[in-house]
């Protein structure tokens, strides 16, 4: 599969401040949030690539030349009637969290908060655009594409990033894990998108559903919706 | 006349045997018969041209199945086997599809190497003998551009680019069908249109779109339908005789050319056949109404200039001359300032952005394609690629994946001859300057006179009316007193005699004055009144900023001063939210100013109190820390947030950093010594370092040893530091058992030091298992914490 870097597309400020503790608060200095937004287009450089693998839903195994099989409930729930799956890597890089970790030391907190959380909706714009290109390519053979989900997200193990980033052939982009399984670099994730023939997959509003803040454990999560 | 072409190619070999995985051009040399047979059926069926089984035939695809070297072979066949179905009227045209790759910085492809892998496969598909060729199915302009570059180079046949669009109407890439094909008619494509991906309802809009902007011949080759996946088999479920009635509509907007891709058979061309058959060729009167206008495009987006189209404005600033430290980072390969210039001109209201390398005793032309390959990543303004570099040239327009500007082409021969096949190549449109070889044209008939020789030139060269812009020459008002209204008169003179878009590069006018601004600024003014399209300016500038608004206004392109009123309006908003009441009292100012975050504001709050003889400890306490106690409490009542908790510390920093400077022997008794930590494993920092930051300038002294950090370590900084606390942070389930092992080694090595802990994954029944003394969840609750527990001990 192709290397793209995908050229990032307007950030939505919203998620920014989410990301950032703001939320819905509407009387905070603008000039601030659009700095952390420039800063990003600036500093963010989003390389994805990825591998297509059949899936034996029978068994929850991606078929991959070493083949990956699946423990986690509710991604197996997932990718039920998934018969292809993608595995995805993406990066925009260490610039960006380099640039978070001077603005500590240099006292402008607010500016590493802010650019920090800036760094992760770019993240989502770019795994958005990847999953884009995604789904036009499966959609010309008659798959649907299933939103993504990540090694994390509802309960799946981040144990499993090795495999996952080994799959995505992760290491083209120099993206790789850490002994204790986080991504390096930090703004980065993987994930997997299955491929399901059935246009009105139920896993698809299964996805939703269940991944979303109520559901979450981390219930200090900055960004928590609820 | 109205052309058909045939229908898909891989469904009739998987009917015909080919194995699933299984090269489909290898039948070239292996089965021609079969080859053959399938374009009989297509001629049979009614189409007048059809196309080569090498859709696939290029060194990159053919490397999947070991057959990277038998690219001509394998073509040549393909021809052969065509031929063989053929009548006297029946064409050939070369199939050619993408490379399965991107393009750098798109993708890992380099465009250099692109073209020679389209150069060979064309090459061999004109060696052989096809009528045309048709470059197919591509996602990426940048892809198209090498492609049809190569092929330009590779035969003198007509060449057919046809894009693959989303239903957003745009390719994956971003490129919609009017900018294609702006691109695509100005680097000389013969036809230009669309297939596979869409089925013919959503490719109608489509081809509308494309025969708006172009006048060459619409090819258009639709999927049968949207795909389905039934039995693990790919099936495009649109009969014959509905794709037949979409192909009149399709005809109907524009397409001269019509066939079928995906899931497309004998049966549906023959259908398409029967419907258009008939039909004549439309009238399009949308592309006469673009008149004298010239196109300027990025990847994703289309300006045009011109008499009828709102002033744009081409940002001046991605220019060296003058500006040392942008020509240092230039030299220095470092591209992130001309990226901050590229934002903050599009910000300022730029539509347009100049670019200029022109740092002496560099490579130019290195320095122009990283600036170009940066900018059309981070930008979709359209570009200006300014330089008197043939090879800077060269190097920038190869890289862009648009139609660029070409600033300038004079009437001097060696430019001339150096830059007009540059742009004809290129597809890119030229400023026209007026100077010639005998000087500088003072005045506005002799500026025509030259710019006259240029458009010839130019023409003679190739290239089309719908490829200029005119600079009207502004020299300096302060050396020549007619210099301005000559500018004017040229303006006019163009714009009546000529017709073409205008431009000009303002500043020099006011050379040698005082208060350039305001001389910019109503020359400005005065050359949009005289048929000024695209000035080249400094968007910063206010007064420019200011009478362009106006300007737009007056000149009818903002509608009733919608956008003049909403920007100029007295009484928005924001004015009115500002607080009406700040207190007077010093020490009170300061503790607001904390509170409000006014970093800025704070500094020479304190320089004040402290002249006026309050002791600084009054300032520390009744100032700076109560205003922290106040935000941590708003903080969490959910009266604030934490960016603004944040904003609180950095100005708490800016106020001891200015006490301290002020005051060297002034000390902050501090509330106690903190060592932090993110532990082994973990490699995430920012609650860390917020809660660095929040203790810090609460009155702790922080030992923050950063992340990943070892349990030895931790407990070692302890022992040594005295440390009254440790507070210690993990993120992930997967490191977070690290918290239990350092609270255990830490009792174990006899540390008196309290444990708070905190991150993600944790929770206050984990920190007390873990025999955490206590938890935070934030960091002004671990401000909170840490001074009970300090107080306590």
């Amino acid at each position: 599969m192709p290397i793209y870097n995908p050229a990032l597309k307007p950030l939505n400020m919203s998620e920014i401040k989410r990301y950032s503790g703001l939320d819905q608060y509407t009387d905070f200095p603008a000039h601030l949030l659009d700095n952390s937004c420039t800063e990003s287009y600036l500093l963010a450089q989003p390389q994805a690539t990825w591998q297509i693998y059949d899936y034996d839903a029978s068994t929850a195994t991606i078929m991959g030349s070493q083949p990956l099989t699946l423990q986690a409930p509710k991604i197996i729930n997932y990718l039920s009637g998934a018969a292809r799956v993608v595995v995805v890597a993406l990066t925009i890089g260490p610039k960006l969290e380099n640039k978070v970790s001077d603005y500590f030391i240099s006292g402008e907190y607010t500016s590493g908060l802010l650019l920090d959380a800036a760094g992760t909706a770019a993240v989502e714009v770019a795994a958005d655009q990847v999953c884009e290109f995604i789904k036009r390519q499966a959609a010309q053979q008659g798959y649907l594409s299933l939103p993504r989900f990540s090694p994390g997200y509802g309960n799946w193990d981040i144990t499993v990033q090795p495999l996952i980033l080994k799959l995505a052939n992760a290491h083209e982009i120099n993206l790789t894990a850490t002994d204790s399984c986080m991504l390096l670099p930090r703004k980065s994730i993987t994930a997997v998108i299955g491929l399901t023939a059935n246009q009105n997959d139920s896993s698809v509003g299964y996805m939703y559903q269940d991944t979303t803040c109520p559901q979450c454990p981390q219930i200090n999560c900055l960004a928590r919706k609820d | 006349m109205i052309y058909i072409f045939d229908g898909a190619m891989g469904t009739m070999l998987q009917d015909a045997g080919l194995p699933t995985g299984a090269c489909p051009e290898l039948w070239n040399i292996e089965r021609p018969s079969a080859i053959t047979a399938i374009h009989k059926r297509y001629i049979d069926s009614g189409a007048d041209i059809i196309e080569t089984n090498t859709f696939g035939a290029n060194r990159i695809k053919l490397t999947h199945y070991g057959l990277q070297d038998k690219v001509a072979l394998l073509n040549s066949a393909a021809v052969s086997a065509a031929r063989a179905a053929c009548g006297l009227d029946t064409k050939v045209a070369g199939s050619v599809g993408p490379t399965g790759k991107l393009i750098a910085p798109l993708g890992d492809l380099t465009f250099d190497y692109a073209y020679e892998v389209f150069f060979e496969q064309i090459t061999a598909l004109h060696s052989a003998g096809v009528d045309m060729i048709l470059i197919e199915t591509i996602i990426d302009i940048q892809e198209m551009r090498a492609a049809l570059l190569a092929a330009k180079s590779a035969t003198d046949k007509p060449i057919i680019c046809q894009m693959s669009f989303g239903a957003d109407g745009r390719t994956v890439t971003g490129t919609d069908p009017v900018t294609a094909a702006i691109i695509l008619e100005a680097m000389g494509a013969d036809i230009i249109g669309a297939n596979c991906s869409l089925g013919p309802a959503q490719l109608l809009p489509i081809v509308q779109k494309i025969a708006s902007a172009t006048k060459c011949p619409i090819s258009i080759q639709p999927n049968a339908g949207m795909p389905k996946l039934i039995n693990k088999q790919t099936v495009f479920p649109m009969t014959p005789a509905e794709i037949g009635i979409w192909a009149a509509q399709l005809v109907s907007a524009g397409a001269r050319y019509i066939g079928g891709c995906c899931g497309t058979t004998p049966e549906h061309i023959k259908a398409i056949k029967e419907a258009v058959q008939n039909l004549s060729v439309p009238l399009l009167p949308n592309i006469q109404q673009l008149g004298k206008a010239t196109a300027l495009t990025s990847r994703s987006k289309t300006i045009y200039l011109g008499a009828g189209y709102p002033t744009a404005i081409i940002g001046e600033r991605i220019n060296p001359t003058g500006r040392k430290q942008l020509a240092a980072d230039i030299k220095a390969g470092q591209f992130m300032s001309v990226k901050k210039e590229a934002l903050a001109q599009l910000r300022a209201g730029a539509h347009i952005l100049d670019v200029n390398m022109g740092v002496p005793g560099i490579n130019q032309a290195a320095a122009m394609q990283h600036a170009i390959q940066e900018l059309s990543m981070l930008v979709d303004a359209p570009l200006v690629i300014d330089t008197t570099d043939p090879e800077a040239l060269e190097a920038g327009l190869r890289a862009y994946p648009g139609r660029a500007l070409i600033n300038s082409v004079s009437a001097e021969p060696e430019r001339l001859a150096a830059f007009l096949p540059l742009a004809k190549k290129y597809g890119a449109a030229i400023l026209c300057l007026p100077i010639a070889p005998d000087g500088v044209p003072n005045t506005a008939q002799e500026r025509l006179t030259i710019t006259r020789r240029i458009i010839a030139a130019a023409l003679e060269a190739g290239l089309r009316p719908q490829d200029f812009v005119l600079d009207a020459l502004v020299l300096t008002a302060a050396a020549d007193a007619k210099a301005g209204a000559q500018v004017l008169t040229t303006l006019k003179l163009y714009r009546e005699q000529l017709g073409y878009p205008t431009t000009m590069g303002l500043s020099n006018i006011s050379f040698g004055l005082p208060r350039r601004d305001i001389i910019n600024a109503t020359f400005c003014a005065m050359a949009l009144a005289s048929g000024l399209d695209a000035p080249i300016l400094n968007p910063y500038d206010s007064i420019m900023q200011d009478t362009l608004a106006a300007s737009a206004a007056l000149l009818g392109n903002d509608a009733n001063g919608r956008a003049y009123s909403m920007h100029y309006a007295p009484n928005s908003p924001l004015q009115q939210s500002v607080s009406a009441s700040a207190p007077t009292n010093i020490v009170e100012q300061i503790r607001y100013a904390v509170i409000s975050g006014e970093k800025e504001a704070v500094i020479p709050l304190i320089q004040q109190a402290l002249t006026e003889g309050i002791h600084s400890t009054t300032i520390t306490e009744e100032g700076l820390t109560a205003a922290m106690n106040e935000v941590g409490i708003a903080f969490g009542s959910g009266h604030c947030f934490l960016p603004q908790v944040l904003l609180s510390a950095e100005t708490m920093r800016a106020a001891f950093i200015t006490i301290k400077q002020i005051l060297p022997a002034h000390t902050i008794i501090s509330l106690g010594t903190v060592v932090l930590a993110t532990v082994k494993g973990d490699i995430h920092d920012l609650g860390k370092n917020i809660v660095a930051a929040l203790l810090e300038n609460s009155g702790f002294t922080v030992i923050d040893l950063g992340k990943d950090v070892s349990t030895e370590t931790i407990v070692q900084a302890a022992i040594t530091h005295h440390a009254d606390i440790v507070g210690l942070c993990a993120l992930m389930t997967t490191t977070m058992t690290q918290i239990d092992h350092t609270i255990a080694a830490l009792k174990a090595a006899g540390s008196k030091s309290k444990t708070i802990v905190g991150g993600a994954v944790l929770t206050a029944e984990y920190a007390t298992d873990a025999g955490a003394d206590a938890y935070a969840e934030n960091g002004v609750e671990a401000v909170t914490i840490a001074k009970k527990l300090t107080l306590a001990k």
